[in-house]
């Protein structure tokens, strides 16, 4: 085993397992995010490598632009289309599992408050990227089906960042100034900020990708004074950004370079890092409890919306909306770092997050893909 | 004989050269001609839209190029292509598209690469030939 190293090879230890997850990732056709964890899991289990400090400080700043991705790559159009259906579905799919998980994690499993919170957070999200490549695969992004998934995903995701940031800010007259220059930011964006990336977006030292950086730098810091977290902020900010952003495919490709370059790999390399295969070895029951407890309170969440809804596909839809990937390792890495959750209970939540964006998806494709999706074309 | 005929390409040497056979043919024989091209998957599981978006926009850019060339060849023949981009397994979609439109001739290349379709099932052709539902034929690049 391999005891102390050179913090160079550290670095080229971590970065040559990203390059090898990129590669296997084009040569499976399966996300980046996923084979980067696993990386990270095997460097971390087998070479015994903790995240150094610069990984750390890369790997959160990583998951704080993936929210702002996020938010950005909501189409407000949709949402505003199909407002109640989704509203309903978005609501329910967040809140069913949430109170589920808490419950279960607090008054069962013995987890303290806080962890259980987390394991709430982490465990009621849907992910809209696992969902919006196989709308995409299937040929069903256009459709009511469609639209009305991805708009539900929207409002969960919406509804786990602000639990997120409500649940674990620690309010004092301090979070009224993260507050207020959050609000201001937010009110002024949509009208300031295209200008300057319209300014600057022909530029080869790209200042207008420094100024997004800049920009959720302050977020981050002002979160931080006001004991709060960034990523509700964040998120409205790439909401309120999004069509300005749909607009200019510059930008969107100068900025998602940067996040699948320099960041989101260190977020999810050390997001696997963290991972213990021993620790998840003793805890697989409980893994499947939480797996069954997520895909069970989805359906109760959103298989009778579905079924007023969107006949005849309700199954597929609460398929669909029991996926998660983004914000449930988010929320899981948040739980590890500010000491909710320990090492056993960050490996369990990690893998269900995983194993719910892999198994509802296929199930839903190969069993209950809608047989005619012209009946749902509008 | 052969009124409706449906060319399979992913791009490789052997694919283009039975687009051009494919394309002569069909000028001989008055044929009503299709391509047919089939995009990778998109990358199961992503963690964000954008890695949707740009797997999707790398590869209808990879066969929009192709099509262009493809539609200046068949100019210069007279003939006109009805050109087909579809998403996912490429034995599964060619088969299928091959039985619901009903075609006659089947025409795909020997040896395709292992970008698109190779990678999929090992060898593509020998399980198109085995599963058409039509008339197969394999055209190879001549040896040198």
């Amino acid at each position: 085993m391999i005891k102390v190293l050179d913090p160079n090879l550290i670095a080229l230890i971590i970065l040559t397992a990203i390059f090898i997850a990129s590669v296997i990732s084009i040569r499976f056709a399966i996300s980046v995010a996923i084979i980067e964890i696993a990386m990270g899991a095997i460097v971390g289990n087998i070479f015994q490598i903790q995240p150094p400090d610069w990984m750390i400080f890369l790997a959160n700043f990583g998951s704080i632009l993936l929210t702002f991705l996020a938010g950005a790559e909501v189409d407000p159009k949709v949402m505003k289309e199909k407002f109640k259906e989704s509203m309903l579905i978005g609501v329910f799919s967040f809140a069913a599992p949430f109170v589920a998980t808490l419950l279960y994690c607090h008054y069962v499993a013995k987890w303290d408050l806080k962890a259980a919170e987390i394991a709430g957070c982490a465990l009621s999200t849907t992910s809209l990227a696992v969902v919006y490549a196989v709308l995409v695969e299937t040929g069903l992004t256009k459709t009511k089906l469609g639209k009305i998934i991805m708009a539900s995903c929207f409002i969960t995701d919406i509804e786990t960042v602000a639990a997120l940031s409500i649940l674990f800010s620690d309010y004092n007259w301090k979070s009224f100034i993260f507050i207020a220059v959050s609000v201001v930011l937010i009110l002024i964006a949509p009208k300031l900020f295209p200008k300057i990336f319209k300014k600057y977006e022909e530029r080869a030292i790209e200042p207008d990708v420094k100024f997004i950086i800049v920009i959720l730098f302050i977020f981050i810091y002002i979160a931080n004074i006001g004991a709060g977290h960034a990523v509700l902020p964040v998120f409205v900010l790439g909401l309120v950004l999004s069509n300005s952003f749909r607009q200019n495919i510059v930008l969107q490709r100068k900025l998602r370079t940067l996040a699948f370059v320099m960041f989101t790999p260190f977020f999810f390399m050390r997001g696997g890092m963290v991972i213990s295969f021993k620790e998840l070895g003793l805890a697989m029951g409980l893994l499947g409890i939480l797996f069954g407890l997520k895909i069970v309170t989805k359906f109760i969440g959103v298989y009778p919306f579905a079924r007023k809804y969107l006949k005849g596909s309700q199954v597929y839809t609460t398929l669909l909306m029991s996926t998660g990937l983004t914000f449930g390792t988010i929320s899981s890495i948040y739980g590890f770092e500010h000491g909710f959750i320990n090492k056993t209970q960050f490996s369990v939540l990690v893998t269900v997050v995983i194993l719910t964006a892999v198994i509802p998806t296929f199930i839903a494709q190969k069993f209950f893909h809608p047989k005619d999706t012209l009946d749902f074309i509008e | 004989m052969w009124n409706k005929i449906l060319i399979a390409n992913d791009g490789s040497e052997d694919a283009m050269e039975a687009v051009r056979t494919g394309l002569r043919l069909a000028k001989q024989l008055g044929s009503e001609i299709h391509i047919i091209s089939i995009e990778e998957e998109l990358p199961l599981y992503a963690a964000t839209v954008g890695e949707v978006e740009e797997a999707e926009r790398e590869s209808n850019g990879y066969f929009q190029k192709l099509n262009k060339e493809i539609s200046e060849f068949a100019e210069s023949l007279g003939v006109k292509p009805i050109m087909h981009i579809i998403r996912g397994h490429a034995v599964e979609k060619v088969v299928k598209f091959a039985t619901d439109e009903k075609f006659d001739l089947l025409i795909i290349g020997f040896m395709g690469h292992s970008k698109i379709f190779g990678r999929v099932m090992g060898s593509t052709a020998q399980n198109l030939i085995r599963l058409s539902p039509c008339t197969t034929l394999v055209v190879k690049v001549p040896l040198k």
